[in-house]
Parts: structure tokens; C-alpha cells; sequence
């Protein structure tokens, strides 16, 4: 049979992020495929360099509107490791507390989104009203439901009132009530365990070799998670489990994910009854001396990692960001080929891309399964 | 390898590949040269397992360009290779076909910083549009965007009421 | 174009325009923020179907489009591209503050100088990203523009003339240097 080319995107119903697949398909099976993703190259590494530590936050953040806090909080644990300083322990608590809930309200998107495109919208109506209340908690704790803006170098920028506390708590046990049933419904509902198991397969040795992170390396069996590897912020101290599954489809990638939810409802949970007293902030001087560091941190898709260079200024030499998209692709290319068509969305939706984050790559893939 | 790997065995076993260096704890940075970069990478990944690349990072330092592997294993220690190209000639080996996922990050760091990756496959342009220039790399620090040179997107000469 | 309503079957469609529109989202260059608080609108809780509102895939389908961020010079085409394509009368709804004037990104290497230079942009929505019920408000003040257009005819009433002496010819929009 002649091999097709079905061109799909930029602009398209499936993934609100553009993106562009060039499919080349035999019949329904895909061949191979080449993925555009650059579109929303930005050059941030580039006015990154141009602006003082104060400014360049707020335009990190804005790297990913979905997890900006990894972004503001990788360079500003990277820059004060650089200056030497040491963050109090309130301030490291309430910067645990926001990435955690920035993961929830990323797993439970990503849960939503994954369901919508295999036509599920039920599970996706409910999953976007329950992130809602993690919404409201981090709107009530940081005044904006995206961008929260906490991070500053030497601590946060908002401290946390009981009030804000107890109504965090309060909301909390809804969450876990709903999650349980997350957690029910992906290993016993029809509907997704057909349209998830056995699609996008990847072997443990496979998600080793193409750099897999986040999820979907740990839905293959690869044990590695930054949280626990290179502890930061308050990890070292809060009780949490790694979540890793054996299936290594897209059906591993979800119990993960719906995994490390109720992982992040405990961890909020602990941070919050335990939030230590004190300071939020230290002064933190200016400049930063000469140094080079490579900062890395659990994002909710992955290992990110920023290499940062100071040059003795108030600016960085240069900021190299490294997504966890991006390290993704290539595993994702491998799972494509062989598969069907009709699983593209499905499969790509599974790593949960981010495309503002990486708008960085093509990857062509052949048959001969060898990434570029 | 039977031997636990740990900071000194390492810098044992990396010494001949130039001056290496404890930054921190669980962190190393070695000084190479280019011709070497795949051997480095070819001890570690084979001798001490390192087998996970995390990023390859750049540097504009003025008169050089520096490139950092970073990679990992699983005894979590990782190891910086460092290797300077100069300025007019930046060409290095690839080391894609040890690392796959490096393929990725050299495409990435040629259209940003103008480095060929020799044996690299696939140098295609991928980050910056199709309409920008071929000899210009914005993340350069020299870099500067010229006054008349077209960078892609839309040409607005006059906006009609449409 | 909106032709004034004299017969009966326009004033049906300008109606059923006004009660219904349909939208489709193009993130031109966003950080993604700007499309969660738009999917946002469209769950449970700020629920805009009810309002007769539905996201479309399809440009073709659309009476409304949102262009989410700023525009980056690889998007451009695509953009205009898709406006392009779009029935009229059409609107178009730029988000947030890098839509207004680039924001936190306004004046990288990589960008436009404006999504006005790209697509004519009839409704600016405030916010680093604005929240969802700014983004509905947005789309009932599109619709009562759309009203007002009908009325006078098209949109060539509310458009400004630029000012006696002023030099736009030949002015390129594609990098600020």
C-alpha cells in the first residue's frame, strides 16, 4: 500500500497548543512521523540574560502558564544556591505547598484533557470542577488563579494567615473524596481501560534510552523522581511515597498520575497542618557572585532542569532551560510508530505535552526506531 | 562493575580525560577537549553508569563556546563534561549516537548558537522559522537583530481597512 | 459583510448571530495560561454553552476568534492564515496583556510587534491571564459590537482616520530591534 502523509495542526480541535504532525501512514498504521513543535518560540533565554533578578522571575514564570511555579522556583533555588543563602523554613513549606497544588491542578487537567480526546467528556466535566477548588485554594493564597507570582529570591513573597490555612485543609477532603474515585474509576471503567491499555507502549529499557522523565518514565518502571533523588523545598521532611507502575501504556501513565494526586493531597496536607513559624524571607543581596549551577526540580511532567551561569552582576550570564516536554519526544516518537491513527491524540496527550515550555524540536522518526 | 560508584572512583576514572573537579557534593565537572568528548562519555556511560543525559547546556563565553553534558545515573551523582569550540570554527562530534536523546538538544543548540554537530543526521533548522536567516544565532552575545533584515512573519507595508 | 437589515431572513441571521456565537482559540505564541482560563470557561462552574456559546475546532465555523498571547514570527502566517478563513462577519478577541502589547515578551527577537499587525483586533480583555468571567464579559462586549456593526452597516463607522500628516506608509511591524 502507498504510504500517505495526513498533515494535522497547527491550528486544531484535539490539543489547544499548536503543534504540527506530518504522519506518514500505511493504511491505518503510522510509519512514521515528524512533529513541528517551535511555534511558540519565544526567545526567553535570550531576555533572560538582558534583565536583574527582581524582573527576570515574573518572565520565567511565563515560560508555562500550566506549571509556572517549577519554572519560578528551579531559578530562584538555583540562584540562591549560588549566593549561599538559606531559605527559612516557612518559606520553604509554603513553596512545597504551591507546587503541590500546581500538580494537582496539572494531573487533574491532564486527566480531563486525556479523557476529553478519547471522547470521555463526562470525566472531563467533573475533573475541570474539581480542579476548580484547587484553583480557588491557590487564588486564595497567591491572588491569581494562574501565575501565582509567590517566589522571590531569598523566600515568598505572600505569607500564609490561618484563615488561609483552614480553608485550604477544608477543601482538602473533598479532593481526596473525589480522587479515591479517580483512582476507582481508571482501573474499572470500560470506556478508558479499552481506549488506554496496551496504546503506547514503552519498555523500561526503551524510556531509558530515549531520556524519558516525569510520568512517563515512572509508568515504565524507572524509578526516578527529583523529589526524592536530589531532595529541595521541604521534601526531605514530608512522609510521600514515589509512584512507578509496571504497564508502561498509556493506562500506566494514568494510574500514575491519579497516583501521585493523592500523593499531593498528603503532602499539602502535612505542609499545612505543619507549617513551621517564622520569617518568610531573607534579604537577599543583589548580585550574585561568580558561579554555575545546574538546578533541578520535579515538574509535573517531569524533570526540569535550568542551567544557570552568574557572571558577578545582578544578571545571569545565561539561563540554559531544559523542559520535561522536550526530553519527552523522543519517547513519544518511538511509541507512535506501529500504532494507529486514531491513537495519535491519545498517545501524545499521555505525556502530557507543553508546548509553550518546549517549542524547540522536530523529530523524525524511521522505521529503524532511531530518534533524532 | 561491581564496586559501589561514588564521587572518588569517579574522579579517579575521569582524570584522564582532563581536570576534574567536585563542585559540589554529588556533583562533578570535568575539563575536556572536544576530541575527546566521545570517549568521556563512552567511560561513563559504560564504566560508571551514566546513562541518562539530562540536558546539553551552552555558554557563550566571548571568545569560546562552551558545551556541558549533563548526565546522571542511578546512583544519582552528576557529571559535567565540559568542552570549549572556538568562536570562527565551532565544530564538535556528535555524540547522538551514543546518547539519543542528544540529537534532539544539538538540532536545538546549532539554529541558537550555530554549532554543526559533525555526524549528526538530521541538522535541520527547528526552533527559529523558516524565514530567518541561516548565518544569524540570536543566542549569541554578540547578537543583535539587524535593521533591515527580514526575520520572518508578516511583512505589514500598509494596513487596508479589511 | 454585515448588510443593514431590511429583509426579514437578514434579521433572522443577525439574530441568531447575536444569541449564538461560535468560537475557535488560536494560541498564536501564549504560555498556555491564557487557553487553561478559556477551557476553564467552558466546565462546570463558569459553563458558557449555556449562553448559547460553543467552542469550534474549525476556524470556518466560527464567528469569533481568540488569539491567545502574542504573536511569534513563525505563527504569523498561520494566524492571518486562519483569519483568513474564517466566515464574516468576523471578530476578533485579542487575550490578556501579551495580546494588548506583547506583555513580559514585548520586544524579544522572536515576536511580532503586535497581534494587530497580523489580524485587525476588535476587543482587547485585560490580565495576566484574565479569569474566566473577564473572558465571557469579553465575548458579550464583542457581541453588542456586533450589534452596533449591524446596525450601521459593517465596520468601517467605528474605524479612525488616521491623522492629517501622518506618516504610516511603508511602516514594518515584524521585529522591534
Amino acid at each position: 500500500m502507498p504510504e500517505v502523509v495526513v498533515s494535522i495542526g497547527p491550528q486544531h480541535p484535539a490539543l489547544k497548543e499548536p503543534v504540527n504532525f506530518k504522519v506518514i501512514a500505511d493504511g491505518e498504521k503510522i510509519v512514521r512521523l515528524e512533529l513541528d513543535l517551535s511555534y511558540n518560540h519565544r526567545g526567553i533565554e535570550k531576555a533572560a540574560e538582558q534583565r536583574n533578578f527582581i524582573r527576570v522571575l515574573p518572565l520565567l514564570e511565563r515560560v508555562c502558564g500550566i506549571c509556572s511555579h517549577s519554572h519560578a522556583t528551579v531559578f530562584s533555588k538555583g540562584i540562591e544556591e549560588i549566593m549561599g543563602l538559606s531559605i527559612p523554613p516557612r518559606a520553604q513549606y509554603i513553596r512545597t505547598i504551591i507546587a503541590e497544588l500546581e500538580r494537582m491542578h496539572s494531573h487533574l487537567l491532564w486527566l480531563g484533557v486525556a479523557a476529553h480526546v478519547i471522547g470521555f467528556n463526562t470525566l472531563f466535566m467533573w475533573t475541570w470542577r474539581d480542579r476548580e477548588a484547587v484553583q480557588d485554594t491557590l487564588e486564595e493564597m497567591s491572588g491569581n488563579r494562574v501565575h501565582y507570582g509567590m517566589n522571590e529570591i531569598g523566600g515568598v513573597r505572600r505569607d500564609l494567615t490561618p484563615a488561609q490555612v483552614e480553608a485550604a485543609l477544608a477543601r482538602l477532603p473533598v479532593l481526596e473524596e473525589r480522587i479515591k474515585k479517580y483512582v476507582e474509576m481508571v482501573n474499572s471503567e470500560e470506556t478508558m481501560l479499552i481506549r488506554f491499555r496496551d496504546v503506547g507502549k514503552m519498555s523500561r529499557e526503551e524510556a531509558l534510552k530515549y531520556g524519558a522523565v516525569g510520568p512517563t518514565a515512572r509508568a515504565s518502571g524507572v524509578d526516578y523522581d527529583v523529589r526524592r533523588d536530589d531532595p529541595y523545598l521541604a521534601y526531605a521532611e514530608v512522609p510521600w511515597n514515589v509512584i512507578t507502575d509496571t504497564h508502561g501504556d498509556v493506562y500506566g501513565r494514568t494510574r500514575v498520575r491519579v497516583g501521585e494526586l493523592w500523593e499531593s493531597t498528603q503532602i499539602v496536607r502535612y505542609c499545612l497542618e505543619n507549617l513551621p513559624a517564622g520569617p518568610i524571607r531573607v534579604d537577599a543581596p543583589k548580585t550574585a557572585p561568580k558561579g554555575e549551577i545546574l538546578s533541578r526540580y520535579e515538574a509535573p511532567r517531569g524533570e526540569l532542569a535550568h542551567f544557570i551561569r552568574t557572571n558577578g552582576t545582578d544578571k545571569v550570564e545565561r539561563v540554559d532551560i531544559r523542559t520535561p516536554t522536550l526530553a519527552n519526544w523522543t519517547s513519544v516518537a518511538v511509541c507512535l510508530v506501529n500504532q494507529n491513527i486514531a491513537d495519535i491524540p491519545v498517545i501524545v496527550a499521555a505525556i502530557d505535552p507543553c508546548l509553550s515550555c518546549t517549542s524547540r524540536l522536530t523529530v523524525v522518526n524511521r522505521v529503524d526506531k532511531v530518534g533524532r | 562493575m561491581t564496586r559501589p560508584v561514588t564521587v572518588e572512583t569517579i574522579t579517579e576514572r575521569m582524570k584522564e580525560f582532563g581536570v576534574v573537579e567536585q563542585v559540589r557534593k554529588n556533583r562533578i565537572r570535568v575539563k575536556t577537549v572536544p576530541d575527546r568528548i566521545h570517549d568521556a562519555i563512552t567511560t561513563s556511560q559504560a564504566m560508571l553508569g551514566f546513562d541518562r543525559l539530562i540536558t546539553i547546556s551552552t555558554v557563550d563565553n566571548g571568545e569560546t563556546l562552551e558545551l556541558l553534558y549533563h548526565l546522571i545515573g542511578s546512583h544519582r551523582i552528576i557529571i559535567s563534561l565540559s568542552i570549549e569550540l572556538p568562536r570562527d570554527k565551532p565544530v564538535t562530534p556528535t555524540v547522538s549516537d551514543l546518547l539519543l536523546p542528544a540529537g534532539i538538544y544539538e538540532r536545538q543548540i546549532h539554529d541558537l548558537f550555530g554549532i554543526t554537530f559533525e555526524g549528526n543526521p538530521n541538522m535541520k533548522k527547528i526552533i527559529l522559522n523558516e524565514d530567518w536567516p541561516g548565518d544569524e544565532f540570536p543566542l549569541r552575545k554578540d547578537w543583535t537583530p539587524g535593521p533591515d533584515v527580514f526575520y520572518g512573519g508578516i511583512r505589514v507595508e500598509k494596513r487596508e481597512g479589511s | 459583510m454585515a448588510v443593514p437589515d431590511t429583509g426579514m431572513s437578514r434579521r433572522l441571521v443577525n439574530w441568531a448571530r447575536a444569541k449564538s456565537p461560535w468560537i475557535t482559540v488560536y494560541n498564536s505564541g501564549a504560555c498556555n495560561a491564557c487557553d487553561i482560563e478559556i477551557i476553564a470557561c467552558l466546565m462546570p462552574r463558569f459553563d458558557v454553552e449555556r449562553f448559547g456559546i460553543l467552542v469550534k475546532g474549525s476556524p470556518r465555523h466560527a464567528d469569533i476568534l481568540i488569539v491567545t498571547g502574542h504573536v511569534t514570527l513563525k505563527q504569523a502566517s498561520r494566524l492571518r492564515r486562519v483569519w483568513e478563513q474564517m466566515p464574516e462577519p468576523k471578530y476578533v478577541i485579542a487575550m490578556g496583556a501579551c495580546g494588548a502589547a506583547g506583555g513580559v515578551f514585548h520586544g524579544l527577537y522572536h515576536m511580532m510587534a503586535c497581534v494587530d499587525c497580523v489580524v485587525p483586533v476588535d476587543v482587547y480583555v485585560a490580565g495576566c491571564p484574565p479569569r474566566p468571567d473577564e473572558i465571557i464579559n469579553a465575548v458579550v462586549t464583542c457581541l453588542n459590537l456586533m450589534a452596533e456593526d449591524a446596525a450601521h452597516g459593517g465596520k468601517e463607522w467605528r474605524r479612525k482616520k488616521p491623522a492629517t500628516g501622518a506618516d504610516t506608509e511603508g511602516k514594518s511591524c515584524t521585529v522591534i530591534p
